[in-house]
């Protein structure tokens, strides 16, 4: 080193008693962004969004079926469900039966359907349809990070906890790029762990200071004590809701539990795979039914336990892709464009169906004979994300991307 | 290094006099109202030079260490750790030999899962920062890696990062800034993951040029504008990767028929029509000797070591890159003479700061794998998974939502619970096991706790709540 340097070297070392502590001092005094956080005040009553991700391409076609098409009854000999089967929408599409226990909450009009909706991708890859989707583009080249992640790191609130969980064990991609989403498999994985003595002494060395860290762990603390009184293994549902047994409802559960916590949850992240019905995929009865009806009886009951904070929560239910019109040797169908998403409670003008009707004419279809994309999947959620939960700009969340309100949120 | 217990006390005095802080929780979360013992007083940071010094150009001292560099001098450590060589304690040669995948290019890797490529990375960078002697060199790595980050899961990222850490950050890291960004420029890691294999005449793509610009040279108030992105664009159109039949896949070729020979006009510079490999080159070394690159990374590596990216600190360092031309160990040096070194605000450290430093502070004996990288997940900073091209964020509100994450990670340490990573407690308690909270605070905050301590914890308990504490969240 040089002389210069060593002198500064020097000067730093002959600190006095008296600089460490106006160093310390001014630590401890430092300003932070997170100081006027309420402690251990009001649950959180702040919107929140539950994002439900079908994987493996549901087929929109016998979710929401346009029966007056000839031609969807022409390309499904086998698999076409009859309008008298439907659970009527209008007089165009009527429901799979198999979503009735939906059906009060389509007639409430808190239900609304997008039809013919989807993304840019054209690969018809699972993995990269997924993927486009969840990192919020129009295909694969763009922000590898996940639109969840940029909504998160452009409204206020960063670096607060739990503002978006995973339930269910793995992070999707649309949370990757946030420091501060939590991947549960359960909500018991949301735990302090250690003996009484050391979570005493966290409670002590956190309530002292005024530095972010110490701001934000008295907020985790306050957070991780509510959620331990309210002791998820304890927890009724509300009005009467009886979860399934199985991973997506009981994902459902959880979430219910943490809404009405109001512990500061603004997404909550779940899926259910299982939709790529090449095969045998059923009618009124067999594979694609059953797995509409774990989803709609999930659903039900999450509204039903949710009650009036449903007000503050909207769910956005979507797939990567659509399915073929046609159906397939095997009396399936194989991967398609354009899906159905479905999107319900707070703020939803529900009880009919949105977006474009491409057709089903020769002409009308896209590629191997696939439903074509006339929504962009972008539309209606950032439709949630502006009118919700406080989105100012497209650009921040899905760059380059000019979104078109169909007008499904209020 | 202790500092005195009469001075901690008046300093603790000092600062209730000052109304900072009491002794008592003002604000006692609901939490642990019941059973809150009144007598810890938090530590705090106003630790030895020594100590801070240990902290922000490595990963935190080792037991002793303090001291050690207390007699060495820090001027001498820093001269030192300025000239690695490539000799290294002999039991982390040997862990880092027994990984296989750090050997192998990406074309070689290929047969393994990406899982298992991203678990060899991140294990060999944990064991070199827990264990090199040449903290300042893993420092600088995890600066740069995170500088020309790359992303694991984006293609085959986790496979060709290996060849990048060593061959763009690890080898230029005490060279020249030119060297390394040519280095990342051809580095097949880099290119693949923005899109330059997309980048042609006929289909231009402006993701690498814009990230060269905005995060790898000027910075995004750098002074360049839509249309240099375009022509930078323009310039490195042909440099992709080989991809060909028999040839060797994954190396840097630049492709000549998919080049744009049009002349070009790159921040004023014209760039005359006809060349080849080389407008991409010309771009670098415009970038390189651009006044704004200096302004830039003088004050990104001002914010990382000295926790202050501004005045005189960052106006010190730019000269010193500008004047060497970009010689890395210069800007450096000058870097880690500021007094800001020791007396700059506290940064908080990400998670792998406050893992290495937990685990160095106690002397603990890890492989680095799966079970303890687990944790660097939960606390959010699984290693190179960092989807966007800025790298990990320093910022404190990015890492201040995921403190569970960091009290469990310190429980299961102290408590011995990551399979094959041990704390050697007992060995630690070098007075009695009530002590052990003056012995966790002297060896992980580097000073004595002030106040009185807890009663009734064990010493695992003691341990964790240091770990835990928010001082050792910064450094």
């Amino acid at each position: 080193m040089d002389d210069k340097s060593c002198s500064s070297y020097r000067s730093a070392l002959a600190v006095s008693r008296r600089g460490l502590l106006a160093s310390a001092l001014s630590w401890v005094a430092m300003p932070s962004a997170l100081s006027q956080i309420a402690l251990g005040g009001q649950p959180d009553q702040g919107n929140a969004v539950v994002v439900v991700f079908l994987r493996g391409g549901a087929d929109g076609l016998n979710l929401l079926v346009p029966h007056f098409e000839d031609a969807y009854y022409r390309a499904r000999p086998a698999l076409a469900l009859a309008k008298r089967d439907l659970i009527p929408v209008d007089d165009r599409f009527g429901l799979n039966p198999a979503l009735a226990p939906l059906r009060p909450i389509l007639e409430d009009g808190r239900l609304a359907f997008v039809h013919a909706c989807g993304s840019g991708d054209q690969t018809r890859s699972h993995f990269e349809a997924m993927n486009t989707m969840e990192r919020g583009l129009a295909d694969q080249r763009g922000d590898a990070s996940g639109w969840i992640a940029r909504h998160l790191a452009s409204t206020p609130g960063e670096g607060r906890p739990l503002r978006a969980v995973a339930l269910g064990g793995v992070a999707p991609d649309s949370l990757s790029g946030a420091t501060q989403a939590v991947s549960l498999g359960s909500l018991e994985d949301y735990r302090l762990q250690g003996s009484p003595a050391f979570r005493a002494a966290l409670g002590q060395m956190y309530a002292q200071h005024r530095d972010e860290i110490s701001v934000a762990g008295r907020e985790t603390l306050t957070v991780l004590e509510r959620l331990n009184r309210l002791d998820y293994s304890a927890y009724q549902p509300a009005g009467g809701a009886v979860y399934p047994e199985t991973g997506l409802c009981q994902g459902l559960r959880q979430a219910a539990f943490l809404l009405k916590a109001g512990v500061g949850v603004e997404f909550a992240c779940l899926d259910i795979g299982g939709w790529d019905t090449h095969v045998a995929q059923g009618t009124t009865t067999g594979w694609l039914t059953g797995l509409l009806d774990e989803v709609a009886r999930g659903l039900a009951a999450f509204v039903a336990d949710l009650g009036t904070h449903m007000e503050r929560t909207t769910v956005i239910v979507q797939t990567e892709f659509g399915r073929r019109l046609h159906e397939n040797a095997g009396l399936g169908t194989d991967h398609g464009r354009g899906g159905v998403m479905w999107l319900l409670g707070g703020g939803v003008q529900g009880g009919r169906v949105y977006g474009a009707w491409p057709g089903l004419g020769p002409d009308d279809l896209e590629g191997p004979g696939d439903l074509r994309v006339t929504t962009d999947y972008r539309n209606p959620v950032f439709e949630v994300l502006a009118k919700r939960m406080g989105a100012k700009s497209p650009e921040a969340v899905f760059p380059g991307f000019r979104p078109k309100p169909l007008g499904i949120v209020g | 290094m202790n500092p005195d217990r009469r001075s901690v006390l008046q300093a603790g005095a000092a600062l209730a006099a000052a109304g900072i802080t009491t002794g008592c929780a003002r604000i006692a979360p609901r939490f642990a109202a019941a059973a809150l013992p009144d007598e810890i007083e938090s530590p705090r940071i106003d630790a030895s030079p020594a100590y801070r010094v240990l902290h922000r150009a490595g990963f935190g001292p080792v037991p002793g260490q303090v001291q050690d560099v207390e007699s060495q001098g820090i001027e001498a450590y820093l001269a030192e750790q300025l000239e690695p060589t490539d000799q290294d304690h002999p039991a982390l040669m040997a862990a880092l030999y027994g990984i296989e995948p750090l050997r192998m290019d990406a074309s070689e890797l290929r047969d393994q899962a990406e899982h298992e490529v991203l678990r060899a990375l991140q294990q060999a960078a944990i064991l070199r920062a827990v264990y090199s002697r040449w903290q300042l060199r893993e420092r600088l790595t995890d600066f740069w890696s995170n500088h020309f980050n790359v992303y694991g899961k984006k293609g085959y990222g986790a496979y060709r990062k290996a060849t990048d850490e060593t061959q763009v950050i690890r080898k230029h890291a005490f060279g020249r800034f030119s060297d390394m960004l040519h280095a990342s420029a051809t580095s097949p890691a880099m290119l693949a993951y923005l899109d330059n294999q997309l980048n042609t005449e006929a289909g231009p793509n402006e993701n690498y040029a814009r990230e060269l610009m905005e995060l790898h040279t000027l910075g995004v108030d750098g002074g360049y504008t839509q249309h240099d992105v375009r022509e930078v664009a323009r310039c490195f159109t042909g440099w992709t990767f080989e991809t060909r039949y028999l040839r060797p896949r994954g190396k840097f070729r630049f492709d000549a028929e998919r080049h744009d020979k049009g002349e070009k006009l790159v921040l004023g510079h014209r760039i005359p029509a006809g060349g080849g490999i080389e407008d991409g080159q010309k771009v670098l070394q415009i970038l390189c000797e651009h006044p704004g690159t200096a302004r830039f990374l003088s004050g990104k590596l001002c914010r990382y070591f000295l926790g202050t990216g501004e005045g005189p600190a960052q106006a010190a360092v730019e000269k010193a890159f500008a004047k060497s031309k970009g010689d890395l160990r210069h800007t450096v040096k000058a870097v880690l003479a500021r007094k800001e070194l020791v007396d700059g605000p506290p940064i908080v450290k990400r998670p792998f700061d406050l893992l290495v430093s937990a685990l160095r502070g106690l002397n603990a004996t890890t492989d680095g794998d799966s079970p303890l990288q687990r944790h660097l997940d939960l606390m959010g900073q699984p290693l190179y998974l960092w989807p966007m091209p800025d790298g990990y964020p320093d910022a404190a509100e990015s890492w201040t939502g995921s403190l569970l994450g960091r009290w469990n990670f310190a429980v299961a340490l102290a408590g011995g619970q990551i399979a094959r990573t041990s704390v050697p407690i007992d060995a630690l308690l070098d007075r009695s096991a009530e002590a052990a909270f003056d012995t966790a605070a002297s060896l992980l905050l580097g000073k004595a706790a002030a106040g009185a301590r807890p009663g009734g914890t064990s010493a695992a308990d003691a341990f964790a709540a240091v770990l835990a504490s928010p001082e050792f969240q910064w450094r």
